[in-house]
């Protein structure tokens, strides 16, 4: 039951997308790759509109003051097991942005992260290859495995989610 | 540029004599000084004289004791400032919505960030800033430090009943329609719409304070990512009116290769526009084969800048790459390709069914309308106002290239669309132009990094139409202040106008119309 769990959030990620005040960039970058040059549905990626049926959050943007509440809010409204991925120099850290008066600097400031890909803004392929690299560590080690791996990947996997540990404890 | 030329500054001469200071020729062409509650007559004054008076801005200052609150004028064929100041212990100032509705949001602007009180515009809660925020403070004065600012819990506030027969809908912060997180609560009686209000800020990043505590070299890359996708033409912006400080005019070659980044911005930004257009209506198909003519677009910008979105082409006294001679024919490779898809485009746009139904008579925005709100860029131009800094107040080499101002009469969503889909064809043709006719040269001229003391207004079409830079400068490798007007700010009060009366489902394709864009919105 879990191997056929775990098959289908792999085949069939749904995203959603929050904007937590980016710039722009790294968002057209997220919709340039659902379009013909990319195809990120390919992967069995699809952009989901409500946080009640998604898999996988991309952030963007530095997190502003007033979007930080609802950032909170639509993680918690996302079923478990849920990812997020921090996507741009701002999303990971504030970027150039740190220290404004009305940004808090860092998606993990508010919610945990699973992975961070940066760039500003980071290239469509460096999305496409963080969003793999994710499901990718998804995937049940050649060990034997429980269900409680793969609903938090963390120490087994040699990816990017390794170096990305979330600040906040689920 | 209008044919029948009106000297606005004799016109307030004549009208109010010696009440009132002008300098001809400072700030673009001319500033006014109008204190004690004068600003109304001369705003009078210039709306008798040229119906196309509109504002372009706002700029409130900390000037120590006093506050300053600049308007920035557009004329027929000029730009005006009119400036006031308010004392900080007492800081009201007369409205001027009565007369130029257009300006209310720009006085709601200067009311949450310097706290200056317009009397007759009294804001609702915070305009910009975060529900959270403190009462009392503002963060445009200059003893506001951004790291001591502590967050208080929003105030309880009593709202009116509301009457059960109207509903409201609420549209984002997160929301299908919206790439971008802002909120409009639309009120609804059965389909159609009566009221829009909008709350904006959820972008807001604070860049104007930041740009005061950054060097101008940091403040080009700062001011470039306010937007990601017009972002060259905010770094231009910024870098040309601080030449204008410094008195300094850059190489030929320069001016060539800035506008080379600058239409290659605006045709990226109006091919997602017209794609985005086709999504909001349910027409898929468009958008991605709209997106997909992009992409070669994008790859003409890394092959120009070395960057895909961010180009940091613009530097103070020129810009960063050269062309290289062997790249030309590979962009015209490119435009030519783009070139010949236009044709099935223009027919999607003209002949097919469901695009008409949607578009066609959704949201008009009336010439008087248009002018009395004060829109730009396509906005206005799909409504048969001929404003386009290109052609008024031309920057760069714009004056020395042929090209065609497009207007459309209409003021519905297929008119706007079609602006931007003909601008399409006039990029093409301006960029071909520029790379045949290149001037030789150097690209970069080594200027001092400090800057002398000034100021300086500039503005420049960007894809969204025009885009306000105010630069002061006291001297230090610092700006005082530095204020960003753009395109979408001002567009925004059209689309409360519009959207009433309208039918719920035509809200979307109404509001795609504006090509919004929050993260310039806000700042």
């Amino acid at each position: 039951m879990t191997d056929t769990k775990t098959w289908a959030r792999i085949k069939s990620p749904w995203v959603l997308h929050f904007n937590s005040g980016a710039c722009n960039g790294c968002d057209i970058e997220i919709v340039a790759l659902l379009t013909p040059k990319y195809d990120v549905e390919r992967f069995g990626v699809k952009l989901e509109p409500s946080p009640r049926h998604a898999d996988v959050l991309l952030v963007t943007g530095c997190v502003t003051q007033q979007c930080a509440e609802r950032l909170k809010r639509i993680y918690d409204q996302m079923p478990q097991p849920k990812f997020v991925v921090a996507i741009g120099a701002c999303a990971c850290s504030g970027g150039v942005f740190e220290g404004n008066y009305n940004v808090l600097g860092g998606v993990d400031k508010v919610i945990p992260v699973t992975a961070y890909i940066p760039g500003c803004p980071p290239r469509p392929e460096a999305i496409l290859d963080g969003v793999v690299k994710l499901l990718n560590a998804l995937n049940p080690p050649k060990q034997k495995k429980s269900s409680k791996q793969v609903e938090a990947p963390k120490e087994e996997t040699k990816t990017i989610i390794e170096e990305a540990k979330p600040i906040v404890k689920q | 540029m209008s044919n029948n030329k009106i000297d606005i500054l004799n016109v307030v001469e004549s009208k109010l004599g010696s009440k009132v200071q002008i300098q001809p020729g400072h700030l673009s062409t001319g500033s006014i000084i109008a204190n004690n509650g004068l600003h109304r007559e001369v705003l009078k004054a210039m709306i008798e004289a040229d119906e196309k008076t509109g504002i372009i801005a706002i700029s409130g200052l900390d000037l120590g004791e006093n506050l300053g609150v600049y308007y920035h004028f557009r004329t027929s064929n000029a730009l005006v400032t009119i400036k006031t100041e308010v004392p900080k212990t007492n800081p009201i100032i007369q409205t001027i919505i009565d007369l130029h509705p257009g300006a209310a949001f720009h006085e709601l602007e200067v009311t949450d960030l310097l706290g200056v009180i317009f009397e007759g515009n009294k804001p609702e809660g915070h305009f910009v800033l975060s529900e959270y925020w403190p009462q009392g403070v503002y963060p445009l004065r200059k003893d506001v430090k951004a790291n001591e600012i502590k967050l208080s819990p929003p105030q309880e506030t009593n709202k009116p009943a509301e009457d059960p027969r109207q509903v409201k809908i609420i549209i984002g912060p997160q929301h299908p329609a919206l790439l971008e997180p802002e909120k409009f609560s639309v009120t609804v009686d059965g389909e159609t719409v009566t009221k829009v209000e909008p709350r904006i800020g959820y972008v807001h990043r604070g860049i104007e304070k930041a740009s005061e505590s950054r060097t101008y070299l940091q403040d080009v890359y700062l001011v470039e990512r306010i937007c990601g996708i017009c972002n060259s033409i905010h770094a231009a912006a910024f870098v040309e009116a601080v030449e204008k400080i410094i008195k300094v005019d850059i190489p030929p070659r320069a001016k060539y290769l800035r506008i080379v980044a600058l239409e290659l911005n605006r045709l990226h930004s109006h091919l997602l526009t017209l794609g985005h257009a086709g999504l909001e209506i349910g027409y898929e198909t468009l958008f991605q084969y709209f997106w997909r003519d992009r992409e070669p677009i994008m790859d003409l910008i890394e092959l120009t800048s070395g960057n895909r979105v961010y180009s940091s082409l613009m530097a103070v006294g020129g810009v960063r790459r050269d062309i290289r001679a062997e790249d030309i024919p590979k962009i015209k490779s490119v435009l030519k390709t783009l070139r010949g898809q236009l044709p099935f485009y223009r027919q999607i746009y003209t002949d097919e069914p469901t695009l008409r139904l949607r578009m066609k008579d959704v949201g008009v925005l009336s010439r008087k309308d248009a002018l009395a709100l004060s829109v730009v860029g396509p906005v206005a131009r799909g409504s048969g106002v001929d404003i386009d800094v290109r052609k008024d107040e031309p920057y760069e080499a714009y004056a020395e290239i042929p090209f065609k101002e497009i207007v459309y009469k209409d003021g519905d969503t297929w008119s706007r669309m079609n602006v931007r889909m003909d601008e399409v064809e006039e990029s093409i043709n301006i960029i071909e132009y520029v790379v045949d006719h290149l001037p030789s040269g150097p690209i970069r001229l080594n200027l001092p990094r400090s800057v002398p003391a000034g100021e300086a207004v500039n503005r420049v079409e960007a894809p969204r139409g025009e885009l306000f830079y105010y630069v002061k400068a006291n001297g230090t490798d610092k700006p005082d202040r530095v204020k960003v007007r753009t395109p979408t700010f001002a567009n925004l009060p059209s689309f409360l106008k519009t959207a009433i009366g309208e039918s719920i489902a035509d809200v979307p394709a109404n509001f795609v119309s504006l090509d919004p864009c929050f993260s310039c919105t806000d700042r």
